[in-house]
């Protein structure tokens, strides 16, 4: 209940920090944190038009999406506080219900028969698929550090003991830190400000939705942000009480979409051909997460 | 009644049938062959719900002029498969009486395809049933037999007929294998049935006869490189037979693996990782190909491999949990291989009845010219979808339930795993059936998008419409069936873990692991699909309510301000999965035909460029050869002369070797 609380808090703010922080890294003061929010509000009560391809699913798609995520976010815990629903293995659960939003999403953009929305649906499929396996191999070795196999039972019996463990956290950081742009197809891999569709993947996908679906899917997106920064901050708020886990989950939070508008000012979009290699990079260091952690078992004997 | 009462009442109904079949009107005859084979389920699923509840039902058959016994043994692993394939034979001939009513002006076809469906169902559960070598195999080739025959259909189509010939030929590859190792299996312990098995001396040989049942039985289910028959043999059989044979016939090998395992008695681990390996390869691989094909029917097909491969990491976790003492792992493996198998004939026979329905109204298999059917057929379409979301093992469908089961074994081991290389086997593992998971995402969302959705590509023969209620009725009996394992898992579970626990009972022996925390869980996993249903449908309906009274627009596709939007510029299956075929190029290799423009010619003219996916193990293994073996076969072609008086002559030899070969048996 926490977790659901605390993230639905951040997810009003988070996209306002990446813009702010992208705006001041370019010498602008930028608009305000809850100006992105605002968008949406706006969005939320406008009209729509509709395409007349489209058929039953290009309407269900976008609430089944923000359904999707609001499953997974009730999966999360904070710190020794279970989400609201918890049990053994619910991250694969998380994992596959994001996968239910996800088909529906591509679903809907080729229900319009456009060829960008197709283009755009393609790539989402490749990236989701390359990325998931990170993900995966990550939850396995803290499964195997832990000896736990649910979110709240690995988070809760998280403790750091040598440095190994520290350099574990920070690269476990580092890898949810990129799914979650990839997730949300930021920076190095897409670049959602961008005005040529060809380049897109997201974006381009939702060309054709408008009104108040397009401000569920917006709103969804920041949601996503702030699940994954709760998944990060997680690692590090185990031990702690509410009085400092709480702030140490917004400073984590803010610090995440901070370092999401820097990676923004200062990366160029890849070439969308070199995508997967980058993608396949993050499995590898899951890898060595895992290595790592039967090392600090001292099964490597 | 006794089972060997009940063989026999099956074989007097079986035969009272095929009379039947033959004399009566063409009219009745789809209704007979649904009595017939409704007789024969309840029949034989009766002993199956008995063994559930008072353990195996065994009897003798005993044949007069046949000298022996034959033993009979219905036990819970027979009973699972009994009841599945009752339930996807009974919807499979639903849906065949609406499917072959276009086929009407093939009357002989018809009558023979009626009749080898009953003897098809009767001989499957006859292989379930037998417990004595050669009785199993006289079922299995009978099994074999009346499938290739309901295979070849469409007989005057040469293509078909060639399809049929290599399942033919690949089957009795099978049954050479299996032959092989029952004999075997006598001369190492006198004794023709499974259980003989587990009496095997521990000498140098007994390795070797699980090696040639396993190879035996793994053709049958499709593991590679035995796949080669199934993307030739499903696009070729009429839709509802692909259905069961997806659905029923290749689980049939499944049945058989599970059957030798039972009586390994040493080297668990070895076996597991091996099956482990060779599993997670199958899936990745068969997903692979499905993901570039465009006949739709093969890329099922191709699927099935995948789902073999996830039965088969089933397997091999449970077997890695007997060497390793771990019974939670024995469990979940086991049960999550029998809940997918289970979970896959239902998905599969839906979605092949759904193709059959597609392919009925647009005569096409090719997924690139079709487009916007969900207009045409809108039940079709959602069906579909159901089949869709639940064969990528995406909540809140069965799919996930199974998947989830073999997903939590992989992690258990992966907490309890003794020695390195285990970890990073079972770490390898669940990255594959992650792949897997991405890639049927990828998969099913291009073959759904492109069929149903957008505007049709290219005109049609006729306007397609929606099927005939008969078609749709088992396709909804079927949704229902995986609604049921969605949300009540644990039912299933239970008789699951029953099998689990009375075939493997060695495991189970020492100190007794309580398995409730799993039962809990998998209870939660039908809870929480229906939580999630019900979020999906309160927020659809918040945002219905919401919007109801804005204003709304119909308008055209966004084509980025050009207004005249062209169908053929939709993107297509092929596009759609281009980039995962230059990722996976060494397991697909894409082929490309150009026409070379001769340098003479001096006005351009029409050229013609083609590409097409190749399977790598077909084409470079597989092929060549066979290639290779017809050559050298070819020099023996003078026996096959078409002389009648020849062919006795060598009857003739055989006797007189026959008796020679008695004759001096005092040698041996």
């Amino acid at each position: 209940m926490v977790s659901l609380l605390l993230i639905f808090i951040m997810s009003l703010f988070f996209s306002g920090f990446i813009i702010r922080t992208k705006s001041i890294l370019s010498g602008r003061k930028g608009p305000g944190l809850f100006q992105p929010m605002l968008d949406i509000f706006r969005l939320w009560k406008k009209g729509s038009v509709i395409s007349q391809t489209t058929s039953f699913i290009f309407q269900i798609a976008p609430s089944a999406y923000f359904a999707s995520v609001i499953m997974a976010i009730l999966m999360i815990p904070h710190g020794n506080n279970p989400g609201l629903i918890s049990f053994d293995g619910d991250f694969i659960m998380f994992a596959y219900v994001l996968a239910f939003g996800k088909f529906l999403m591509i679903i809907s953009a080729l229900d319009t028969g456009s060829s960008f929305e197709g283009m755009g649906a393609s790539r989402e499929a490749l990236f989701s698929m390359l990325v998931e396996p990170a993900f995966f191999i990550l939850l396995g070795s803290f499964a195997l550090f832990t000896g736990q196999s649910s979110f709240h039972q690995i988070f809760s019996t998280l403790h750091y003991g040598s440095q190994i463990s520290y350099l574990l956290g920070g690269l476990a950081s580092f890898v949810l830190v990129m799914i979650a742009m990839i997730e949300n197809s930021r920076m190095p891999l897409d670049d959602p400000k961008t005005h040529l569709e060809l380049t897109m993947v997201h974006e381009v996908m939702i060309l054709d939705n408008s009104g108040f679906d397009l401000g569920l899917i917006m709103y969804t997106t920041n949601l996503k942000f702030a699940m994954y920064g709760a998944i990060i901050s997680n690692f590090f708020i185990g031990m702690f009480p509410y009085e400092i886990s709480i702030p140490m989950f917004f400073i984590i939070q803010i610090g995440f979409a901070i370092a999401v508008g820097i990676i923004e000012s200062f990366m160029a979009r890849f070439r969308m051909g070199h995508n997967p290699q980058f993608v396949f990079i993050l499995t590898s260091v899951s890898l060595l997460i895992f290595f790592g952690v039967l090392l600090v078992l001292g099964k490597f004997v | 009644m006794g089972s060997a009462q009940l063989i026999g009442l099956m074989a007097f109904t079986l035969s009272l049938g095929i009379v039947g079949l033959i004399i009566v009107n063409e009219r009745f005859r789809p209704f007979l062959a649904l009595f017939i084979v409704l007789i024969n389920s309840v029949l034989s699923s009766f002993p199956a719900l008995m063994s559930f509840t008072s353990g195996p039902q065994s009897g003798v058959l005993n044949l007069p002029h046949l000298a022996g016994d034959i033993g009979i043994r219905i036990d819970s692993l027979s009973a699972w498969f009994i009841l599945i394939i009752n339930f996807t034979s009974i919807m499979g001939v639903l849906n065949g009486t609406g499917y072959l009513k276009s086929y009407r002006h093939l009357k002989v076809n018809q009558e023979l395809h009626w009749v080898f469906y009953v003897l098809f169902h009767v001989s499957m559960l006859w292989v379930c049933m037998f417990e004595h070598g050669i009785a199993f195999l006289v079922a299995w080739e009978l099994m074999s037999l009346s499938s290739m025959m309901l295979v070849i259909f469409e007989s005057h189509n040469k293509s078909i007929l060639k399809a049929g010939i290599n399942y033919m030929i690949q089957m009795h590859l099978s049954v050479v294998l299996l032959t092989l190792g029952f004999v075997f299996l006598y001369v190492n312990t006198g004794t023709f049935n499974f259980s003989g098995l587990a009496l095997l001396p521990l000498g140098p040989h007994w390795i070797w006869i699980f090696i040639l049942l396993f190879a035996g039985f793994a053709i049958k289910a499709g593991f590679i490189p035995f796949h080669t028959w199934l993307p030739h043999a499903h696009p070729a059989a009429p839709s509802h037979i692909s259905g069961v044979m997806s659905g029923v016939i290749v689980k049939l090998g499944i049945y058989g693996i599970f059957r030798i395992i039972m009586y390994l008695r040493t080297d668990w681990l070895i076996f597991g990782e091996v099956i482990l390996a060779l599993s997670v390869v199958t899936a990745i691989y068969g997903i692979a190909n499905a993901a570039l094909r465009t006949d739709f029917k093969q890329m099922l097909a191709y699927c099935t491999i995948e789902n073999i491969g996830i039965i088969g990491i089933g397997l091999g976790i449970g077997l890695i949990g007997i060497g390793n003492n771990n019974q939670m792992m024995v469990m979940l493996g086991f049960c999550g291989a029998l809940l997918h198998t289970l979970n896959h004939s239902l998905f599969k026979s839906l979605l092949f009845f759904g193709a059959g329905s597609i392919y009925q109204q647009t005569h096409t298999r090719n997924i690139e010219r079709l487009g916007g059917l969900i207009k045409k057929m809108p039940i079709t379409a959602g069906l579909f979808l159901i089949g869709a979301l639940a064969i990528g093992g995406i909540p809140p469908f069965n799919g996930f339930v199974s998947e989830f089961i073999i997903y939590t074994g992989l992690f258990k081991g992966l907490i309890g795993f003794q020695g390195v290389s285990q970890a990073i086997l079972l770490i390898l593992s669940i990255t594959g059936l992650v792949i897997v998971g991405g890639m049927s995402l990828a998969t099913f969302t291009r073959t759904f998008g492109v069929i149903f959705l957008g505007t049709p590509r290219e005109e049609l023969p006729h306007e397609p419409h929606e099927t005939s209620h008969i078609m749709l009725l088992p396709q909804f009996l079927i949704v229902a069936a995986m609604l049921s394992v969605a949300f009540i898992p644990q039912f299933y579970f239970s008789y699951a873990g029953k099998v689990v626990s009375s075939s493997f009972a060695t495991a189970f022996s020492g100190i007794p692991v309580s398995f409730t925390p799993v039962t809990d869980t998998v209870t939660n996993i039908g809870r929480m699909a229906l939580i999630f249903i019900m979020l999906i449908i309160v927020m659809y309906g918040i945002r219905r309510l919401l919007v109801r009274k804005r204003a709304s627009v119909t308008y055209e596709t966004w084509g980025c301000g050009y207004v005249a939007p062209v169908k053929k510029a939709q993107y297509t299956g092929k596009s759609f999965n281009r980039s995962f075929g230059l990722l996976f190029n060494f397991i697909v290799k894409e082929r490309k035909t150009i026409e070379k423009i001769p340098k003479t010619q001096i006005y351009p003219s029409r050229v013609n460029f083609s590409t097409s996916y190749i399977d790598i193990l077909d084409h470079y293994i597989v092929s060549p050869l066979a290639k290779r073996l017809t050559f050298a076969l070819n020099y023996f072609q003078f026996i096959q002369n078409g002389r009648i008086q020849s062919y006795v002559l060598y009857g003739l030899f055989f006797i007189i070797l026959v008796f020679l070969g008695t004759a001096f048996s005092f040698i041996y």
